[in-house]
C-alpha cells in the first residue's frame, strides 16, 4: 500500500482504491442486505456457524519435515506436543515433487539437498516410518502430495499404511493437497505431466475418496502458491475458483461422483494471509460469498452443508524478510491475526526464519506458539466475525469478490484455467506484479523494516539457516536399495504393469496405486512410468 | 558489445520468482542474459563456456555444498569469470560462498544493487 500525502490516491493491495474514511453509504447497493445477516446465513461471508471459535478453535496446522523419515516424524511429534492441533507431512521436493529415486542422476548430482525440505519416502516402508506413532485416527492429518504428478504416491502411502496399523479408512481424517497452482504456476519442476493428465489425477482421487474415504478431503486448492507467486488478492480468489470450476466440470462430465459430494469435497482450500491483514480478512469472507455464489448459480447447489467453505490459512512466506528475522514473528502474528479476523478453520505461520531456511525447532515452536497467543490469550475467539457490519470492512468485501469475478471472467477468456496454465497467461501476471512490487520497494513506496528502511540491526540474537540432518541422501540410498533386495519382486512387477496399463486407459489410476503400494513399488519407477505415458509439460514460464 | 550474463538455479526447487525478475533487472539494463533454470553442475559449466558469458549468476535454494561444487568447476573451466549469487542463503553458507569469491545477494537485495554489481563484475562500470 502506498505511503502518500492526502490528495494523492491510495490502492489496496488488490488495487481497489480506498478512501480516508466509511460510511453507510459506501456499502455496494447489492451487498447491503448481506450485512444484516448473521454468521451461519447464507452467503455465508460472516461465516458457516454462529458460535464460530466457540465451538471450533482453529486448527493449528504447519508445515513441517524434513531429512529421514524418522527426523520428520520426531518434529511433527515435538509440534504435537507443543499444541499443535493436525499434522502437516513434508516429502523431498528433489525425489517427492519429481518422482525420481534418489539414485536418479538429477538427484545425485544435489545430493546434499536432499532431505532439505522434506523426508525422502521412496515407498511405504519409508512412509510408515515417518507416521510411526502419529495419531492419524483422532488427528487431522496432510499426506503431503502437494505437486500433482506426486499426490497419488503420497496419498496411497500413507493410506496403506493406515491400513497397515488397522484404521479403517472410511473414517480416516486428513486431506490430500495435489494443488495446480504450486505444480504449473508457483514452483513447476523439472520434469512433470502435463495439465490434462494432471487434471485426470485429481479427478480420480476425487472419485476414489468419494467411494472410500469419505472423511478425506481429496484435493486442496492453494490460492497460496498463487499469491505467493505474485498475485494479487482479488486474483487469488479468482484463479482459485476458475481452478474449482475445472474440477466439478471434469466430475460432472464423468458423472461418476455426485456433483454436489464433490463440491463438498472440493471446498476444502487454502489461502496466503499477507501483511496488508485487513484486506486478507475481507478476502477470507468474500471467499466464502464467492463459493456459495459459484455453486449456486453454476451447480445448482445451494445447501448450505455443500457451500461450507473450509479455509486453511499460511502466512505468506514471500514477507518474511532475511534481514533482522526477529521483526518476521511480529509480521506473523499480524497475518495470523488477518487470517482469524477473516474466520478461517486451519492456519499455519511461517517461521521467522523463513526467509534463510526450512525451520528450526525454535522458529517452529514460535509458529504454534503465536497461535496458541491469540487463541488463549487474547479473547479472539469470543465473537463469531469481530469485524462484521464495519463499513469498511463490508463495503472492501463486496468490492474484492467483484474484482476477483472479473479476474476469474478474464480467465474463462483465455479459454479457461488449464489454458491460462498452458499459455503462460497467468505466469506472466504473476511476474509482472512481482516487478512492481519490487519497483515499489526500491522507489520506497512501499517500506519494508529492516530491508530498505530502518536497517540497523541492534539484536544480540543470531539466526542462522537451519539446515536439517546430514545423512538422508546416504540412508535414502541404503534403504532403496534394500526395499528393491527384499520386496517380492514379481508382485511389484505385476502391480507396476497393471499401474501401467491404467495410466493408459481411462481407468481410475487409485485402486492401482494402492496395489502398487501393498507391493512396495518405489516412487521412481511410478515417476518413470508417467514420463513414459505422459511425457513433460513444457513450462511456458519467460525466462 | 553486449554483456552475456549465464543464471541458473542450482536446486531442483522450482521458485522462481527471484531469478526472474533479477533477469528481467538485468535485460533492461542492456545486458544478455541466458537463463538455463533448473542446473546441475556439468550443465552449468558446459553452458558457462560455450556460451562464452561475462558474468555467472546463481539462484541457490538448497545446501550450499551443491552449489560450491558448481562455483569450483566453474572456477577450474574458466578462471577469473566473475560468479555473483542469490537465494535463500543463509548467513554461515554467504561466508562459505564469499571466502570463494562470489558475491551474495541474498532476499531483500535491491535490483539496482544487483545491476550495479553486474556492470562492475563485467567491467563496464
Amino acid at each position: 500500500m502506498q505511503k502518500s500525502p492526502t490528495d494523492k490516491a491510495v490502492y489496496s493491495r488488490s488495487g481497489i482504491e480506498l478512501k480516508s474514511f466509511y460510511t453507510e453509504s459506501d456499502i455496494p447497493q447489492e451487498h447491503r442486505s448481506r450485512v444484516t445477516s448473521n454468521p451461519g446465513d447464507a452467503p455465508y461471508h460472516r461465516g458457516f456457524h454462529p458460535s464460530g471459535y466457540r465451538s471450533k478453535p482453529w486448527r493449528i496446522f504447519q508445515l513441517s519435515g524434513f531429512g529421514k523419515p524418522e527426523d520428520e516424524n520426531e518434529r511433527i511429534k515435538f509440534l504435537l506436543k507443543n499444541g499443535e492441533t493436525g499434522f502437516i507431512m513434508e516429502h523431498d521436493r528433489n525425489t517427492g515433487d519429481h518422482c525420481y529415486n534418489v539414485d536418479h542422476p538429477e538427484v545425485v548430482a544435489r545430493r546434499e539437498d536432499v532431505g532439505l525440505t522434506g523426508a525422502v519416502m521412496q515407498s511405504v516402508r519409508d512412509t510408515a516410518i515417518c507416521m510411526d506413532g502419529l495419531p492419524i485416527g483422532s488427528s487431522f492429518g496432510h499426506a503431503g502430495g502437494a505437486v500433482v504428478q506426486h499426490a497419488p504416491f503420497a496419498l496411497a502411502s500413507y493410506w496403506t499404511v493406515a491400513k497397515q496399523r488397522g484404521f479403517d479408512l472410511g473414517k480416516l481424517p486428513g486431506t490430500g493437497q495435489s494443488d495446480f497452482n504450486l505444480t504449473y504456476l508457483g514452483c513447476v519442476t523439472k520434469e512433470q505431466i502435463p495439465t490434462q493428465p494432471g487434471l485426470r489425477f485429481n479427478a480420480d482421487i476425487i472419485e476414489f475418496c468419494d467411494r472410500y474415504l469419505p472423511y478425506w478431503v481429496p484435493v486442496s486448492i492453494a490460492g497460496y502458491n498463487a499469491a505467493d507467486t505474485g498475485l494479487t488478492p482479488d486474483q487469488e480468489l479468482g484463479v482459485l475458483f476458475a481452478n474449482a470450476v475445472e474440477y466439478l466440470d471434469e466430475i460432472k462430465r464423468r458423472g461418476s461422483v455426485d456433483i454436489a459430494r464433490a463440491a463438498r469435497a472440493c471446498g476444502g482450500v487454502s489461502f496466503r494471509a499477507s501483511i496488508e491483514f485487513i484486506e486478507e480478512a475481507c478476502k477470507m469472507r468474500a471467499a466464502r460469498l464467492m463459493w456459495a455464489d459459484l455453486l449456486h448459480k453454476r451447480y445448482g447447489i445451494s445447501d448450505p452443508k455443500v457451500a461450507n467453505l473450509r479455509i486453511h490459512c499460511v502466512t505468506a512466506g514471500s514477507k518474511m524478510t532475511y534481514q533482522q528475522p526477529l521483526n518476521n514473528i511480529v509480521r506473523g502474528t499480524l497475518m495470523a491475526l488477518g487470517a482469524v479476523f477473516g474466520g478461517v478453520q486451519s492456519l499455519g505461520v511461517s517461521g521467522y526464519d523463513e526467509a534463510l531456511s526450512i525451520p528450526s525447532e525454535h522458529a517452529h515452536q514460535m509458529s504454534v506458539r503465536i497461535q496458541q497467543i491469540l487463541q488463549e490469550e487474547t479473547g479472539i475467539s469470543n465473537v463469531t466475525d469481530p469485524l462484521g457490519g464495519s463499513y469498511y470492512i463490508e463495503t472492501l468485501t463486496a468490492q474484492l469478490a467483484e474484482k476477483a469475478w472479473t479476474f476469474f471472467e478474464e480467465i474463462q477468456k483465455q479459454g479457461g484455467y488449464l489454458a491460462a496454465l498452458d499459455s503462460g497467461w497467468l505466469h506472466a501476471c504473476a511476474s509482472e506484479n512481482q516487478y512492481q512490487e519490487f519497483m515499489d520497494m526500491e522507489r520506497g513506496d512501499q517500506q519494508v523494516i529492516g530491508v530498505n528502511c530502518f536497517k540497523d540491526d541492534g539484536s544480540p540474537f543470531e539466526v542462522d539457516g537451519f539446515m536439517g540432518t546430514d545423512d538422508a541422501f546416504d540412508v535414502a540410498t541404503e534403504r532403496l536399495k534394500e526395499v528393491l533386495r527384499t520386496r517380492h519382486e514379481a508382485g511389484a512387477a505385476s502391480a507396476l504393469k497393471r499401474l501401467e496399463a491404467d495410466c493408459r486407459s481411462d481407468t481410475n489410476i487409485m485402486p492401482a496405486m494402492m496395489e502398487a503400494m501393498s507391493a512396495e513399488v518405489t516412487l521412481g519407477e511410478i515417476g518413470d512410468v508417467y514420463r513414459d505415458v505422459f511425457g513433460n509439460w513444457d513450462t511456458p514460464i519467460q525466462t | 558489445m553486449q554483456k552475456r550474463i549465464l543464471m541458473a538455479k542450482t536446486g531442483l526447487d522450482g521458485h522462481w520468482r527471484g531469478p526472474t525478475i533479477v533477469a528481467r533487472a538485468l535485460r533492461d539494463a542492456g545486458f544478455e542474459v541466458i537463463m538455463i533454470g533448473m542446473a546441475n553442475t556439468d550443465d552449468i559449466v558446459t553452458s558457462a563456456v560455450d556460451e562464452d558469458v561475462d558474468l555467472v549468476g546463481l539462484n541457490i535454494g538448497g545446501h550450499i555444498d551443491v552449489a560450491i561444487r558448481s562455483i569450483e568447476n566453474v572456477q577450474a573451466a574458466r578462471p577469473g569469470l566473475p560468479i555473483f549469487a542469490g537465494g535463500t542463503i543463509p548467513p554461515h553458507a554467504a561466508k562459505q560462498l564469499e571466502a570463494l569469491g562470489v558475491e551474495v545477494y541474498p532476499p531483500g537485495s535491491q535490483l539496482i544493487d544487483i545491476v550495479d554489481a553486474a556492470e562492475r563484475l563485467t567491467g563496464i562500470k
